[in-house]
């Protein structure tokens, strides 16, 4: 990509610059960015932080050149200048791999740079060290990885590739707070002398690192651009009304109002066991991925399921909605759920929401995709209360769009709105709030709380300890794919757990 | 016309695979029933012709047509018909491909779809004659290969453009054609 | 590869370089298509199935239950050219059904042929790495890397498209999502599968391609390979073993009076 002009400004010491930028999506009214511009200087490392769904991902893609070069989509600009040498996170980790195998994805990499293939088993090896991803063999499927995993194997790609330009679309989403860790401290001795922009809503790890903050409205409108420590000091009012994520928010959300309101005389969990396990196993294939040897589920409590990547959480969720093959015994409500080998339904009164918020969708329209498990509703009640999630999930409220193009995190709010409709007893959540933005975290999290004060029993797996603490009753630790313990939580042997 | 992309080529091929794989499954109903029904079988025949057309009428660049038939043919002859199947694709790609490009790439309704398949039937019917598929008694000859084009019709004219049509309607086919002069315009508002 | 296709043992044949047992296997299918000889249909045959059923190295009932297809084919196309086909010297005839000796030979000609094309096939199908197939198209045969690439990520997002059947019945499941009776239901069925599978399918391409293109690779650019694949003693015994049948093959046909 040539600059169409060089304007004064725009010399060397610029990794990459974008003026006036106007950019669309095919059919869509109006404009995401409206005559934005933003450059980023050589070896500075920047932050984009704002609302989902105001563009952050986008303006990466633009970044980077992926639009319009590999997708097109209705742009123009002033003037553009990008970088040549870039490595890219994407934020979604099961599209990113073109191989069948770890090794041979790495290698992809390798060959795409011309390095002889003498040195290429070394450094995947190395490379694989670095990001903290340890495999018994590394000629394993990528198809067995477990999403935080996979996400790890995406950094560990780009960072082979030493570019000069760093894109990392929310590359800890998915992690476990080591993971993210790890992730971080390599990303910054890999990165230390390079241009990086990352786009990510879990800020503590680097807020010391990075040099500069650029803050979105949700119109994709700069509204503050500086230091970090300035712009979350200055700028407070925007991110609280924004909903922004800043380091110490949830200090202050546990003192606001709506929260201890929400908080005082929280009612407790109730006398009868909705949920019951005994010796229960959960199978992919021959391996037993999940095992729990005793556990049960009061009614009306919120379980946080807590543990590593690869541990087994997803798979004790799949377990428990049958959708593993299953032995041992599984009661729901009293009744023993019989685990045959191939089910037409699922067990009554659980319900669902997937990891990877795609695999939820089965509609051509948010609002279609809200309305199809209200059967039990009539359709002016239904279209009510189908436009009043959209609003409460901020979602854009026409309800037509196709639920695929949304923003990640947009996904991500639908899917968890849809598991909302139906009549469930008890409510498995896989990872709910990943790629959230504060605001939606917390409207996520207050919605649940209402519906499990109205009887609802959550079991929610997350790698964020704020909601464990705050928010669920009870906390389960699971460790290579066993069910370790279950707490009370603020229990005394969950202080230990937390802090050892 | 724009040229192919490595994106525009990746999807190609993975139509023509997945197309390619159904193939399979199509044939092992076909020839369950060839003996048994001749006449229906033909019916069933407009499937081999889809590949080509569909991929065509998604992408709606050149050379879609025919990159996405070899490779359908391609891994189909591999699991199981042989290579007669990878000169088959070939040659049916390249008959719609042309036809296509008759009307400069332009045209993507039902009746143009439908001509590409009956083009591609008529060059399945071009390498019958050669290889000896085609040696019948004349009535059963008009029978099998008139049956065959009205399928052709069907399966490429009405049944492509109605799987399209609904991919459209899923917003994905947006993404992967070349954006309308139009949508630049609306960018000066 | 799913688990089933793993094989028993490995044979030779798995050592052979792909692209060149692509090449000869090829040229099989070549003689194959343009022969019109009974005999020497007959014979190709025989070599094809020895090739699948000696050295594919999987068992016996895997073998099996893969020729039940090439089988059918056998007799559908010995069956509708038996009776329809063309000839004069006729044997039987009932209404619009005619056999003939011509057409009897015919229908053989072509069943047996299916049985080459069908054997060959699997022959090689099972007996190679599709990924390694691919970098030996690129370094023996100058393949362009755009396709080679382009036929790896396809292949290897086959098993997610079914892993996707599987995942989209699920979503319907945990959805509640119900189906009417009857063909309506059959209907509905389809529909609710087959759009959003392609849907999904095109858009992990464009995905894959995007992220493949971030990962510095171009189009025409000059590489090196994880895989280096070359000739060995291997495939000079496999050329001479497939040289050495088909001139017997040859023989047996031509040679040997009947
Ligand atoms: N294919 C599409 N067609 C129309 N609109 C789209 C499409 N894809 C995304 N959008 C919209 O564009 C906006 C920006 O999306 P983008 O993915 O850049 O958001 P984001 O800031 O990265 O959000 P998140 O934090 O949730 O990932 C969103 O409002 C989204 O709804
Ligand atoms: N589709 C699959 N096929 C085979 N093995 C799988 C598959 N998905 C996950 N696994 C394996 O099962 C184990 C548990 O995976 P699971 O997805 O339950 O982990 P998780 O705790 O949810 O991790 P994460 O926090 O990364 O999502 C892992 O070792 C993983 O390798
Ligand atoms: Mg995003
Ligand atoms: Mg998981």
């Amino acid at each position: 990509m040539k600059p169409l002009d060089t304007a004064a400004g725009s010399c060397t010491d610029e990794a990459l610059s974008l003026r006036k930028l106007r950019l669309k999506f095919p059919g869509e009214d109006s404009l995401l960015f409206k005559d934005l511009s933003f450059s980023v200087k050589k070896g500075e490392k920047v932050l984009l932080l704002g609302p989902s769904g105001c563009g952050k991902s986008t303006l990466l893609q633009v970044a980077s050149g992926i639009v319009p070069r590999s997708f097109e989509l209705p742009m123009k600009s002033e003037a553009i200048d990008l970088p040549s040498s870039w490595g890219f996170v994407f934020q979604d980790p099961d599209t990113q791999f073109c191989m069948p195998y770890v090794d041979e994805e790495l290698a992809f990499v390798l060959e795409n740079l011309a390095v002889p293939q003498e040195e290429m088993p070394e450094r995947i090896e190395a490379v694989l060290r670095r990001v903290g991803l340890q495999l018994t063999d590394v000629h394993t499927p990528i198809l067995e990885l477990s999403q935080g995993m996979k996400q790890r194997l995406a950094l560990a790609s780009v960072l082979l590739m030493e570019p000069d330009v760093l894109f990392l679309d929310e590359p800890s989403a998915l992690l476990d707070p080591e993971g993210t860790e790890q992730i971080w401290s390599s990303i910054r001795d890999a990165a230390a002398d390079k241009t990086v922009v990352i786009v990510e809503h879990k800020i503590e790890q680097i807020t010391g690192w990075i040099d500069r903050v650029v803050l979105f409205t949700d119109h994709g409108e700069i509204l503050a651009d500086g230091p970090p420590d300035t712009v979350f000091r200055e700028h407070r009012p925007e991110l609280i009304r924004y909903g922004i994520w800043y380091p110490g928010v949830w200090e202050d959300y546990v003192r606001s109002e709506g929260f201890l309101q929400l908080m005082r005389d929280r009612p407790g969990t109730g006398d009868s066991r909705i949920v019951e396990l005994e010796s229960f196993t959960g199978w992919r294939g021959k391996r037993a991925v999940i095992h729990a040897e005793k556990a049960d589920v009061a009614e009306g409590s919120w379980i946080a399921v807590l543990g590593e990547n690869g541990s087994g959480k997803s798979s004790l969720l799949l377990s428990m909605i049958q959708l593993l093959k299953t032995t041992g015994t599984l009661t729901v409500d009293g009744r023993t759920v019989i685990q045959k080998k191939r089910r037409r339904t699922l067990p009554d009164g659980l319900s669902l929401v997937f990891q990877n918020p795609e695999l939820q969708f089965v509609a051509n329209s948010l609002f279609e995709e809200l309305t199809v498990s209200m059967h039990t509703l009539n359709p002016e009640e239904a279209e009510k209360r189908a436009y009043g999630l959209l609003k409460r999930f901020s979602l854009p409220e026409d309800g037509k769009r196709h639920p695929y193009q949304l923003s990640v995190g947009q996904k991500r709010r639908l899917s968890v709105a849809t598991a909302l409709t139906g009549n469930t007893q008890v409510l498995l959540l896989d990872e709910p709030t990943f790629g959230q933005d504060a605001r939606n975290t917390f409207v996520m999290l207050e919605t649940l709380e209402t519906l499990r004060r109205n009887g609802l029993t959550i079991v929610m797996v997350t790698h964020d300890l704020e909601i464990a603490d705050h928010f669920a009753t009870h906390q389960w630790h699971i460790a290579d794919g066993r069910l370790m313990s279950c707490e009370k939580t603020g229990g005394a042997a969950h202080a230990r757990l937390v802090h050892s | 016309m724009k040229k192919l992309t490595f994106t525009d080529l990746l999807i190609t091929i993975m139509v023509g695979v997945v197309f390619g794989i159904l193939m399979k499954f199509w044939d092992d109903l076909y020839t369950a029933i060839k003996p048994v029904l001749p006449v229906a079988r033909q019916l069933l025949y407009g499937m081999w012709f889809m590949n080509g057309v569909f991929a065509f009428l998604l992408i709606r660049k050149p050379g879609v047509a025919l990159i996405a038939s070899i490779a359908g043919a391609g891994l189909s002859a591999f699991i199981g018909h042989g290579l007669g199947v990878l000169i088959y694709g070939a040659a049916q790609g390249l008959a719609a491909e042309l036809l296509f490009a008759a009307f400069r790439y332009r045209k993507f309704s039902i009746p143009f779809a439908g001509l590409a398949g009956v083009a591609s039937c008529a060059a399945s019917f071009g390498l019958d004659l050669i290889y000896g598929y085609a040696d019948l008694e004349t009535w059963a000859l008009i029978v099998k290969y008139g049956l065959r084009a009205v399928s052709a019709f069907i399966f490429t004219g009405v049944f492509a453009v109605l799987v399209i049509r609904a991919l459209e309607a899923t917003g994905v086919t947006n993404s992967i054609r070349p954006v309308a002069k139009e949508e630049y315009s609306l960018l000066d508002r | 590869m799913p688990a089933w296709f793993t094989p028993e043992r490995m044979t030779w044949l798995f050592r052979v370089n792909p692209a060149l047992k692509f090449a000869v296997f090829l040229l099989l299918l070549f003689i194959t298509l343009f022969n019109r000889n009974l005999p020497l249909a007959a014979w190709l045959a025989v070599l094809s199935a020895i090739l699948l059923y000696g050295f594919s190295g999987y068992s016996a009932k895997k073998l099996a239950l893969l020729s039940i297809p090439i089988a059918l084919s056998f007799a559908s196309s010995f069956i509708t050219m038996a009776l329809f086909g063309k000839g004069d010297t006729v044997l039987w005839q009932w209404g619009i059904f005619k056999i003939s000796e011509e057409s009897i030979r015919h229908g053989l000609l072509l069943g047996t042929k299916s049985l080459s094309f069908g054997f060959t096939g699997f022959a090689f199908l099972l007996t190679v790495e599709p990924v390694l197939f691919f970098y030996a198209m690129m370094q023996q045969f100058r393949l362009p890397s755009k396709y080679a690439y382009s036929f790896i990520a396809s292949i290897r997002l086959l098993p997610v498209i079914a892993e996707e059947i599987q995942v989209r019945s699920n979503a319907l499941k945990v959805r509640g999502i119900t189906f009417s009776r009857g063909v309506r239901g059959v209907g509905e069925r389809i529909r609710s599968y087959t759009v959003p599978l392609f849907a999904q399918s095109i858009r992990r391409a464009q995905r894959i391609a995007i992220a493949m293109e971030a990962k510095q690779y171009q189009m025409g650019a000059a590489r090196t390979y994880f895989y280096s694949t070359s000739y060995s003693r291997h495939d000079a015994i496999f050329l001479a073993v497939m040289a050495v049948s088909v001139a017997a093959v040859f023989w047996l046909s031509f040679g040997v009076p009947y």
